[in-house]
């Protein structure tokens, strides 16, 4: 049953065998493996619910109803937009659809560095192989490329780089190119069309709109306190409790150390809201002298690998297209005015290639403000740095391989190329400060990290805090490092062994 | 090892407070309240404000119509796609620490006091003639402190997503929305 704030009268008042707070990849499949064996199941979840027919494939639709804070939630200074889901289904609901198993060098670091147990790619493989089935990743056939992805296949292919199709997770796309404003044909086999309904199927309980605000713990109860929040005006409508002695947050890596930290939970090791990675994200405009339909047809179905741990170091970079809708290629355009306009009125020819950084030497942190919300920093590393300009040349030689006449970079002071010879020049120049740049992230991660040693990692390796029997974490706040990819089948995989976990241990849990 | 040159500009504080300016000016901005006197807006737009006052919408339209950009072929202004109006409604639904943060942030963008003080300019942003708005906002944009660079992306945020979300902008751009069969 999913239950939204309009159909509710007066305070709830709940108990059930597990309360699980978020309902996005880690809460989503976390909720399908417990109501499947059996349990009793209260999902929590501050977004709103929405069927499918409902996505409208508007920016503001999507941006109103479907992101945190319209697509606009951001480090402090703005230095980074951080792009988050907040509805049911959460950022797997937005997101678009690469789906990708956890590089092998990853998670040996995870096993030699922080002691992270039975995480080996040996041991998640039956896992990604049964998700990879469950939600039918497969790869696009040829013809299926767009434009924005061909830049990446051809030009790739034609400088000798490594690169290939990716993974997807959907059935029957019908190439509308909307995945980043829910898929209005359910097309795409996201938490809110697969593990959402199969976990109602199995008798959970989902309330939407509904914010977790603290967690107490009295013996080995515990307790969700939150608010009922209306959906047009955000404000509360009413409030809730729901017991359990089993709680699972999934609130996402920005919010659920804010639940931690509120309630004052978890974080005998200091550790709960350090350590957030971004998967740090520049793009490179190209403009082409033919039409390249920036938001026509599958949005990302394409990337290069080449350069990821290519030194060994465990950094680097790769290249993915990206849906450039309107509104995020406007944002992402340098400058204002009339400049700025007259390169929106070339839109139609855009080619638009993200750069995504593994990190190896940047962090960030995620704390409470004074109105108990994310508080977000991040300190870039001079190796990702460099990381990030190499990645922005090496894709500007991409673009330019596929055809592009000109490749502009994000820079705040227009920087822009006509060949190949004065990149590396002009990025020496360039500027790379807070807001000279424009920076993203659609992976954060990290903020409560796994590992077995208690005074340096928040969970252990079954997602169980180490501080709280019954307490869980799962989503993508527990990964130790940067992943280097897009994360959801790591999430998804995490989330699936840990519920498994939890069943198979429920009585020791809670006795 | 983190990059000294750029640990400490990303590092943690309130939006706009990232540096001991940026505090200063916000809390300077209290004693330079926007007052609306003088200020001649329509009753129907001034009945439609939930967040911003008379002498903030005019701030509001007056940069987003800069922001966006004026070419001379037609295409409709910002003024035109109701961005201060849209800005206004969004603001009013958003975190309160947004919110508190904007209505400084007009206050210290526009004031005399300050734009005295950033640039040497006795006028208010509202009064300037709108090439010396435009050198303005460069300004902002390309300033070496870091709180008018964050501020400046503050309203370009706020000015370009009210305006491209729009469907009455998509014609220029050559964009039709999305072909969803149902
Ligand atoms: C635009 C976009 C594109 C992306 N594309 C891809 C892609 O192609 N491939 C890929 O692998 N990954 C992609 N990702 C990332 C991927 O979707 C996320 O990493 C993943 O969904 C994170 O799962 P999670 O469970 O940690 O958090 P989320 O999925 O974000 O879920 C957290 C949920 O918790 C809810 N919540 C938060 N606080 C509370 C509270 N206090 N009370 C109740 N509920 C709360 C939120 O509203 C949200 O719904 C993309 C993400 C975005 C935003
Ligand atoms: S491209 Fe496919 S998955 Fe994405 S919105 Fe369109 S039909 Fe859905």
């Amino acid at each position: 049953m999913i239950i939204e704030s309009k159909d509710i009268s007066k305070p709830v008042r709940e108990s059930a065998d597990v309360c699980i707070i978020g309902s996005g990849c880690g809460g989503g499949a976390s909720a399908k493996i417990l109501a499947e064996a059996g349990k009793k199941v209260i999902v929590i979840e501050e977004g709103g619910y929405f069927k499918t027919d409902e996505f409208e494939s508007t920016e503001e639709f999507a941006f109103s109803n479907l992101y945190r804070q319209r697509a606009g939630q951001a480090t402090d200074n703005l230095a980074v937009t951080v792009l988050q889901g907040k509805c049911v289904g959460g950022s797997s609901t937005v997101n678009w659809t690469t789906s990708l198993r956890t590089p092998d060098f990853v998670l040996e670091q995870w096993a030699k560095e922080f002691g992270v147990k039975g995480m080996r790619t040996k041991d998640l493989d039956p896992y990604f192989m049964r998700i990879e089935k469950y939600l039918n990743v497969h790869v696009e056939p040829d013809e299926n490329h767009n434009l924005q992805n061909r830049i990446i296949l051809d030009g790739a292919k034609k400088l000798g780089y490594r690169a290939k199709a990716t993974g997807r997770n959907t059935r029957d796309c019908a190439k509308i190119g909307a995945c980043g404003f829910g898929c209005p044909i359910g097309a795409k086999m996201s938490v809110n069309v697969t593990y959402i309904p199969d976990a109602v199927k199995a008798g959970a309980t989902i309330f939407s709109e509904f914010r977790a605000d603290k967690i107490e713990v009295t013996g080995s109860q515990k307790k969700v306190l939150g608010a009922i929040v209306d959906r047009l005006t955000q404000k509360q409508v009413s409030d809730f409790v729901i017991e359990a002695p089993i709680v699972v947050v999934s609130a996402s890596s920005i919010f659920s150390p804010v639940l931690l930290l509120k309630s004052k939970l978890a974080n005998s090791s200091g550790q709960v809201g350090k350590h957030l990675t971004f998967h740090l994200t520049s793009a490179l405009l190209g403009t082409f002298d033919r039409s390249m339909y920036p938001s026509s047809g599958i949005p990302q179905s394409a990337l290069c690998d080449e350069f990821l741990n290519k030194n060994g170091d465990g950094g680097g970079f790769w290249m993915e297209a990206v849906p450039a809708t309107p509104t995020l290629a406007a944002l992402a355009i340098p400058g204002f005015g009339g400049e700025h306009r007259k390169l929106m009125q070339k839109y139609p020819s855009i080619g638009a290639t993200i750069v995504l950084v593994k990190e190896i030497d940047s962090e960030g942190t995620v704390t409470v403000n004074d109105y108990g919300r994310p508080s977000i920093s991040y300190d870039l590393g001079s190796r990702d740095l460099d990381y990030l300009k190499q990645g922005l040349k090496a894709t500007a030689e991409v673009q330019f391989a596929a055809g592009a006449k000109e490749v502009l970079t994000l820079h705040a002071r227009m920087t822009s190329f006509k060949s190949l010879d004065d990149i590396e020049k002009k990025l020496a120049r360039a500027d790379w400060g807070p807001n000279e740049i424009a920076l993203y992230s659609a992976h954060p991660l990290g903020t409560c990290r796994m590992g077995e040693d208690a005074r340096n990692s928040v969970v252990d390796s079954h997602c169980q805090t180490h501080d709280v029997k019954g307490l869980f974490v799962i989503d993508g706040s527990v990964t130790p490092t940067s992943l280097g990819v897009n994360p959801q089948i790591t999430l998804l995989a995490i989330s699936e062994k840990s519920a498994e976990w939890i069943v198979e241990n429920f009585n020791r849990i809670v006795g | 090892m983190l990059n000294p040159g750029i640990n400490d500009s990303y590092s943690r504080r309130r939006f706009l407070k990232q540096s001991t300016f940026g505090v200063l000016a916000l809390s300077a901005s209290r004693f330079f309240p926007v007052f609306d006197s003088g200020v001649n807006l329509p009753p129907q737009i001034v009945g439609q404000l939930r967040f911003f006052s008379p002498k903030e919408y005019l701030i509001v339209e007056a940069m987003a119509d800069r922001m966006i950009g004026k070419l001379n072929d037609g295409a409709p202004s910002a003024s035109q796609v109701d961005v201060p109006l849209r800005a206004d409604k969004f603001l009013s639904g958003a975190d309160p620490e947004i919110q508190e943060q904007f209505h400084q942030l007009l206050t210290v963008f526009n004031a005399p006091a300050f734009t005295f003080l950033f640039d040497f300019r006795l006028s208010s942003f509202i009064n300037m003639k709108p090439e010396d708005q435009d050198t303005y906002l460069e300004d902002w944009m390309t300033s070496i402190i870091g709180f008018r660079r964050t501020g400046f992306q503050a309203l370009k945020r706020v000015s370009l997503s009210m305006f491209y979300t729009e469907s009455r902008s998509w014609k220029e751009i050559g964009f039709e929305g999305f072909d969803a069969p149902r």
